[in-house]
C-alpha cells in the first residue's frame, strides 16, 4: 500500500495510559520491516503486552488508550479501528496465555480463526489442510476438546487459529510461556517456517531473551515503558549489557538498564 | 390400575408443563452463554413481548402479522440493548452487567405498561387449556392441548437453536465468545454483532414463552415473576446448556406436580411454589455445575 516504506509497522513515540491514570508506555518507538521477525524483550511489567495491544487495538477492552505518538500499519494510521478491523487488514494478535476456546474442539478453534473471511466449506478445508501442514501434531488431536490438550498443543492451536485469518502480520505475546524447552524450540521453528514460507511479518514479545533473539532478525529491549536498546539480533546477543542483564551471564549486582545508566552517569 | 394411570397422568402433565419452564429458561441460557451474566430482565422481556403482541392484535392486526411485528420489535429491543447497555459496559465486570440487566428489566416493564396499559389481557391462541378427547379415548389420559402445543413449540425452537449453534458460522462465533470473548475478539469475531444476535434471539424466545404462558394465565404483570421459576431450572440443568434448560424444565415440571399431588396434602398443599427451590439447593450442594453445565476446565 505504502510503496515508499519497507516497514509494515512503524510505531513512533507512543504513550499508553490505562484508565486515565496509569501510564504503561512512556515513549516506545519501533519498526518492523516487511517480512522480518522482530523481538520485543523485557521483564514483567516492562510494557511488552501493552505495546502489542496498542497495535492490535485490543487496549480499548482494558480501558487503555494511546495518548501520544502514532502507530502506522501497512500504510494505515491505527487510531479508531477495532480488533475486527485490524484482523481484516491482516494483523492478528496471539494473546498471552494461549487463550484457546476450551470447550471447542481443536478443529473448531482453528476454523473460528477464519471468522473474518468469507470462505466456502471447501475453501475452509483447504486452509485447514495447509495449517495442519505446519502444525502437524494438531492433525491427530483435531477432534479433542482444546481445554484438555497440552500447553504446547494449545499454543499451536492459538497460532494456527491466527493463521486462518490469513495475516500479513502476527503479533505473538510470549509464545514460550510455561513450555518445556523442546516445545519452545518446536513452536519457534514453526513460527520461522510461517515467516519464510508465508511471508508473515512477526512482532514477538518475549521474556525468554535467548530463544527470542536466536529466532529474530532484530530486537528491542524495553523497561518500564521505554525502549532501552535496540539492534540486530546478532549484535544484541553479543552485547555485554544484554548478556549481563537478560541472558544471566552476570558479574555484578546490576539488574536492569536503569542501574547501568545510573552507574555510568555517576 | 387406575391408580397407576393417574400417576402417569400427573407425570406427563408435569413434564408438559415443564417445557413451559424450559422455554423461559432457554432465554436465560442464550444470554448467559454470550454475556456470562444472569439476565434479570428476561422476565420483563417475556412480559414486554407478549403485551406488545396482544397490543398489536388489539390494533386489528391478524395473528401472523402481529407475531412478526412483535418479532421485529424484539429485534429492535435487542439492538437498543446492545447499543445503549452492553456497548458502554464492555470490559466491565460481570457484576456490573448483572446490575444493568436489573435496570433494563425496570425500563422494559415501565415501557410496556406505559404503551399498553396495566389491565390483564386475555390471549386466545385458538388452543384451549382442556384435555384432548382423542388421547382420553386411546390412552385414558387427560392431557391439555395447550401443554402439548407448548411442548411441541418448545421442542422446535430448541432443536432449531441447537442446530444453529452447532453447524453455522454464527453459532461457532457465539460458542467462541462464550468461552473467551477477548480471544474471540483477537481473531476478528465482532462481539457487538454476536451480542445483537443473541439478545434478539432471547427476545424472540421470550415472545414465544410469553404467548404460551399468557394463553394459560392471562397476559399480566405476574409473568415477570413467573420467569424467575427458570432459576431452579437453570441450577439443575446448568446455566450454559440448552439441553440442560430442557431437562431441567422437565425435571422441575414433573417433580413439582408429583410432589404436589402425593406429598402436598401433608404440608397443607401449595408446595409447588417452593419444592423446585429445595431441589435446586440439593443440586447446588452436590452438582453445582448442573446436569449439563459445562464443566469448568482448569489446567493446573
Amino acid at each position: 500500500m505504502n510503496a515508499n516504506s519497507d516497514n509494515i509497522l512503524e510505531i513512533d513515540a507512543v504513550e499508553v495510559v490505562y484508565g486515565g491514570v496509569i501510564a504503561a508506555l512512556h515513549d516506545v518507538s519501533l519498526n518492523v520491516p516487511r517480512g522480518k521477525v522482530v523481538a520485543l524483550l523485557g521483564g514483567n511489567g516492562a510494557g511488552k503486552s501493552t505495546t502489542l495491544k496498542a497495535i492490535s487495538t485490543m487496549l480499548a477492552a482494558e480501558q487503555g488508550k494511546v495518548t501520544r505518538g502514532s502507530i502506522t500499519y501497512d500504510g494505515t494510521r491505527v487510531k479508531d479501528q477495532n480488533p475486527t478491523d485490524m484482523v481484516r487488514l491482516g494483523m492478528v494478535q496471539v494473546l498471552e496465555g494461549r487463550r484457546c476456546f476450551g470447550h471447542l474442539t481443536v478443529e473448531e478453534n482453528i476454523i473460528a480463526g477464519a471468522y473474518s473471511r468469507k470462505l466456502s466449506k471447501s475453501d475452509i478445508n483447504d486452509e485447514l489442510e495447509k495449517v495442519y501442514g505446519y502444525f502437524k501434531p494438531l492433525r491427530d488431536k483435531r477432534k479433542s476438546q482444546a481445554g484438555f490438550t497440552s500447553g504446547g498443543e494449545q499454543q499451536m492451536v492459538a497460532v494456527a487459529r491466527a493463521m486462518m485469518a490469513k495475516p500479513k502480520m502476527l503479533l505473538l505475546d510470549e509464545p514460550s510461556m510455561g513450555l518445556a524447552p523442546q516445545l519452545v524450540a518446536e513452536i519457534f521453528n514453526i513460527v520461522n517456517e510461517l515467516n519464510e514460507k508465508e511471508g508473515v511479518s512477526i512482532l514477538l514479545a518475549e521474556q525468554n531473551t535467548n530463544v527470542a533473539l536466536r529466532n529474530a532478525d532484530y530486537g528491542y529491549i524495553i523497561e518500564t515503558g521505554h525502549v532501552m536498546l535496540h539492534g540486530t539480533a546478532g549484535d544484541l546477543l553479543h552485547d555485554e549489557k544484554v548478556k549481563e542483564l537478560y541472558l544471566g551471564i552476570s558479574k555484578s549486582g546490576r539488574k536492569n538498564f536503569r542501574d547501568v545508566l545510573r552507574e555510568e552517569s555517576a | 390400575m387406575t391408580e397407576f394411570l393417574f400417576f402417569i397422568e400427573v407425570v406427563v402433565s408435569g413434564l408438559l408443563a415443564g417445557t413451559m419452564y424450559s422455554l423461559v429458561a432457554l432465554g436465560f441460557v442464550l444470554i448467559y452463554k454470550a454475556s456470562s451474566t444472569f439476565n434479570f430482565a428476561q422476565g420483563a422481556m417475556v412480559f414486554f413481548a407478549v403485551l406488545a403482541f396482544v397490543g398489536f392484535m388489539e390494533l386489528g392486526l391478524p395473528f401472523i402479522p402481529a407475531f412478526f411485528v412483535a418479532v421485529l420489535l424484539m429485534f429492535f429491543v435487542g439492538f437498543c440493548t446492545e447499543r445503549l447497555v452492553l456497548k458502554p459496559l464492555i470490559s466491565q465486570s460481570e457484576d456490573t452487567l448483572l446490575m444493568a440487566t436489573i435496570g433494563l428489566g425496570f425500563v422494559l416493564e415501565g415501557l410496556a405498561q406505559a404503551a399498553w396499559g396495566v389491565e390483564v389481557r386475555r390471549l386466545d391462541l385458538g388452543i384451549g387449556d382442556f384435555p384432548i378427547q382423542w388421547i382420553i379415548d386411546t390412552a385414558g389420559l387427560f392431557i391439555s392441548a395447550l401443554d402439548l402445543t407448548a411442548s411441541l413449540v418448545a421442542g422446535i425452537l430448541i432443536i432449531g437453536l441447537a442446530l444453529l449453534f452447532k453447524y453455522t458460522k454464527m453459532g461457532l462465533g457465539l460458542r467462541a465468545v462464550a468461552d473467551d470473548p477477548g480471544a474471540a475478539s483477537s481473531i476478528g469475531i465482532p462481539l457487538n454483532n454476536i451480542m445483537l444476535v443473541v439478545w434478539s434471539a432471547a427476545g424472540v424466545v421470550a415472545l414465544v414463552a410469553g404467548m404460551m404462558w399468557g394463553a394459560r394465565a392471562g397476559v399480566q404483570f405476574a409473568l415477570v415473576d413467573l420467569a424467575l421459576k427458570a432459576l431452579p431450572v437453570l441450577i439443575i440443568g446448568g446455566f450454559s446448556s440448552i439441553p440442560g434448560a430442557i431437562v431441567g424444565g422437565l425435571i422441575i415440571g414433573a417433580t413439582e406436580k408429583v410432589l404436589e399431588v402425593y406429598i402436598g396434602p401433608f404440608f397443607g398443599g401449595a408446595i409447588e411454589g417452593w419444592a423446585p427451590y429445595v431441589l435446586a439447593i440439593f443440586f447446588l450442594l452436590y452438582r453445582p455445575e448442573g446436569l449439563f453445565g459445562e464443566k469448568i476446565i482448569r489446567r493446573v
